[in-house]
């Protein structure tokens, strides 16, 4: 039993659960469990094909308002389509960069004729979005950043680098935060652009990661061109749209992440059972505590990211990725320890070729770094949160 | 405090919060808490002359206990009242309506496995029940026992002939205990084997709203200390090597208290889930009052280690929250047992 959905939402569950049946039953088969964290290598160009499948059949935008094209869906209803997407073991996305974070930003501060442009690419699956926030020089800091655009009279002209980019090499397009006042510093003079990734001016290098495959990218802008009218906000107030963006993040593919965690952790047991590892009373401790620590993710998830709007600090997903990173890190280390001496064998002599226990235990080690890592999010949670001054600059 | 409260539950929360800072610890908040306000009685029926509200609402009433620490015998009574209410056997009627007035302090015996529990023939009871929360005040105790060979749950009555009652010093002042020695009590059966455990199951529950409550005050009150004491000519709680600890201490805080709601919701809502949300509280909870209440002594510094401050009593009823209501082992074995994990025992 679940205090969160009414009947009404549980059929809306049996709804979303019946079409994925049907859908993963067939010509996506080979799509089960495939893509995510750690796996973006595979099958890409069935997994766009099934973006496309979600955009005909209307599951991307849930939340959107119906003006722009979404089905204006409640918040049930959108975490439990994503906790059924991810009990189906449907594929991970590539649209979900435009789909959760270009598409709410535009939905807040776009011109009527940028998310006529821009949003109807996304919801059909057919526009793929990367972002461009992290540079070399501008990571945890993002206020560094030094990639530069200049408006001149025929649009944009962005050069710079950025780096740590999901999905660069299939993204049709990037929003990119770009200093646009010569001489500003910080949150100040920085612009949102939305930059086409296919043209002469934009290079992408995959970066091989210590998984042996390369989930990240770095993007170089060599004089790239974008639209003069393909700035999001008021040129110059970047920052605050990018922040905006983090902020509209509420959290409902939370509950799907931790649908797919629970999978995770089913299958660590499974490992742990069928090597004898359970019967070591030290594994199944963690076992227990591993499990416990889950479900207070999700007590914690219901009750912070269920609340309205305005209505908390705005912490609740800082709060909940220093809970979940360290969490999936240590599953992932339970992962090779449940296998002993067999965890240190991998599947196949090339480097990526790795077996679902060594790519958890080595991916999961990116958990604690990406989207803010555990220090950056104390240290918010310490400002924000609780009040706690700041230091000495 | 949780932005998921209607505006009763809010009201409730406050009126609560204000009885307990405003009123010196001692019998007259008791009065206050069970005469005036009636919330002994806040889960218990109409027709029993209580309040008929659900577990959520006791454990608002118990989160703020928790945080005053208030030495009062008030969760063994408001969950023996529950479960009694919840119970509907013959002697509820009878007891409820005292305990509702709190002329009646009732409690549990403290969780242990079967073989620990009193036997008997017919209504007379023999055993030991150790370490009884509240063990001096409890007018009636309520114990899982094996009768005639079948699991039940039984009431005694603490001044009948064949029990007694033994006061134990505590390190936890809040928190009196005593040992019961029943040869040949009287016990009147109240429930079967599934009542008993959903007693037990609601006194864990409990006891983890308390503790969310009591960790979210050690966390509140260093706080406080960290932005207004001054070393090297700055507040501590600019330094980032704290301010990174009390971070860490905000996320128990803040998922203590998700997990202990959400038991206290499933007492009344999921009894299924109960079986499991339950014991997961109480053993994550009081393993996060714990730490709170430990890393309130060490940010404190030494003021934090004198008797004149309040820190110590948190760490002490921090312990025996852990050590008490069956300990962290077992009820870590209870966990993995329901939840089909492998065993940890």
């Amino acid at each position: 039993m679940d205090p969160r959905f009414d009947d009404a939402d549980e059929a809306f569950r049996r709804e979303v659960a019946g079409w994925l049946v049907r859908e993963l039953g067939g010509e996506f088969a080979e799509l089960v469990d495939a893509g995510g964290p750690g796996r973006e290598h595979e099958h890409v160009e069935a997994r766009k094909a099934w973006e496309r499948r979600l955009g005909r059949d209307g599951w991307i935008g849930l939340g959107w308002p119906e003006a722009d094209g979404g089905r204006g869906l409640s918040w049930q209803r959108q975490v439990i389509f994503h906790e059924e997407y991810a009990r189906a073991g449907a594929p991970g996305r590539v649209g979900h960069i435009g789909e959760q974070l270009l598409g709410p930003t535009l939905l807040m501060f776009g011109t009527p004729g940028q998310k006529a442009h821009f949003l109807p690419g996304i919801l059909d699956g057919t526009q793929l979005w990367c972002q461009g926030y992290s540079e070399p020089g501008a990571g945890s800091d993002l206020a560094a950043v030094s990639t530069r655009a200049e408006l001149r009279a025929d649009g944009w002209h962005v050069d710079g680098q950025k780096v740590w980019t999901s999905l660069a090499t299939e993204a049709d397009r990037c929003f990119v935060l770009a200093r646009t006042e010569p001489g500003s510093t910080r949150h100040r003079g920085l612009s949102y652009l939305l930059v086409p990734m296919r043209q002469p001016g934009v290079d992408v290098r995959p970066i091989v990661q210590l998984t042996g495959t390369s989930e990240f990218n770095e993007v170089f802008f060599d004089d790239a061109r974008a639209p003069a009218e393909d700035v999001v906000g008021a040129p110059g107030e970047g920052w605050k749209v990018a922040m905006g963006t983090l902020a509209v993040e509420r959290g409902v593919s939370t509950f799907g992440q931790q649908m797919g965690f629970a999978r995770e952790f089913e299958r660590v047991l499974a490992a742990a059972r069928a090597g004898g590892a359970a019967d070591d009373p030290v594994i199944a401790d963690r076992l227990l505590d591993s499990w416990m620590q889950l479900q207070v993710l999700r007590h914690t998830a219901v009750m912070t990211l269920g609340a309205p709007a305005g209505s908390t600090p705005g912490t609740e997903a800082n709060v909940a990725k220093l809970m979940w990173a360290p969490w999936h890190r240590r599953l992932g280390e339970l992962a090779v320890d449940v296998l002993g001496a067999a965890g240190t064998v991998t599947a196949g002599p090339e480097v990526d070729e790795l077996t679902p226990a060594q790519r958890l235990y080595l991916f999961t080690r990116a958990d604690t770094i990406y989207g803010g890592s555990d220090e950056v999010q104390r240290t918010v949670i310490a400002q924000r949160m609780l009040g706690l001054p700041r230091g000495p600059a | 405090m949780d932005a998921l409260f209607g505006d009763e539950q809010r009201d409730l929360q406050r009126t609560v919060r204000d009885l307990l800072t405003r009123e010196d610890p001692g019998p007259a908040v008791w009065q206050r808490l069970c005469g005036e306000l009636g919330l002994t009685g806040i889960t218990v029926g109409e027709r029993h002359g209580g309040a008929g509200a659900t577990t959520v609402e006791l454990g608002i009433v118990l989160a703020e206990l928790g945080r005053a620490l208030t030495p009062v015998p008030f969760l063994q009574t408001a969950v023996a009242a529950t479960v009694l209410d919840r119970s509907d056997a013959p002697p509820a009627a009878e007891v409820l309506p005292a305990l509702v007035a709190g002329g009646l302090v009732a409690g549990l015996a403290t969780p242990a496995p079967p073989t620990r529990w009193p036997t008997g023939s017919g209504p007379a009871l023999t055993g030991v029940l150790d370490n009884v929360v509240d063990g001096p005040h409890l007018d009636l105790l309520l114990t899982p026992a094996v009768v005639d060979g079948a699991a039940v749950l039984v009431a005694v009555r603490t001044d009948a002939p064949g029990v007694t009652r033994t006061t134990l010093p505590t390190l936890d002042r809040s928190r009196p205990q005593a040992r019961f020695a029943l040869r040949g009590a009287p016990a009147v059966e109240i429930g079967d084997a599934a009542s008993a455990s959903r007693a037990t199951d609601l006194l864990l529950a409990a006891v983890a709203v308390e503790s969310a409550g009591a960790a979210r005050f050690c966390l509140d009150t260093t706080l406080a200390h960290l932005r207004t004491r001054e070393q090297f000519g700055r507040p501590l709680g600019t330094f980032q090597a704290l301010q990174h600890r009390c971070a860490d201490l905000a996320v128990l805080v803040e998922s203590a208290w998700a997990t202990a709601r959400h038991a206290m919701w499933a007492a009344d809502a999921d009894p299924a889930g109960a079986a499991v949300s339950a014991p997961l509280a109480k053993a994550y909870c009081a393993d996060a009052f714990r730490t709170v209440a430990g890393e309130m002594i060490q940010l404190h510094g030494g003021i934090g280690f004198t008797w004149e401050h309040p820190a110590h009593r948190y760490f002490k009823r921090a312990t025996s929250t852990d050590l008490l209501f069956g300990g962290r082992a077992w009820v870590r074995s209870v966990v993995a047992e329901r939840a089909g994990l492998p065993a940890v025992r």
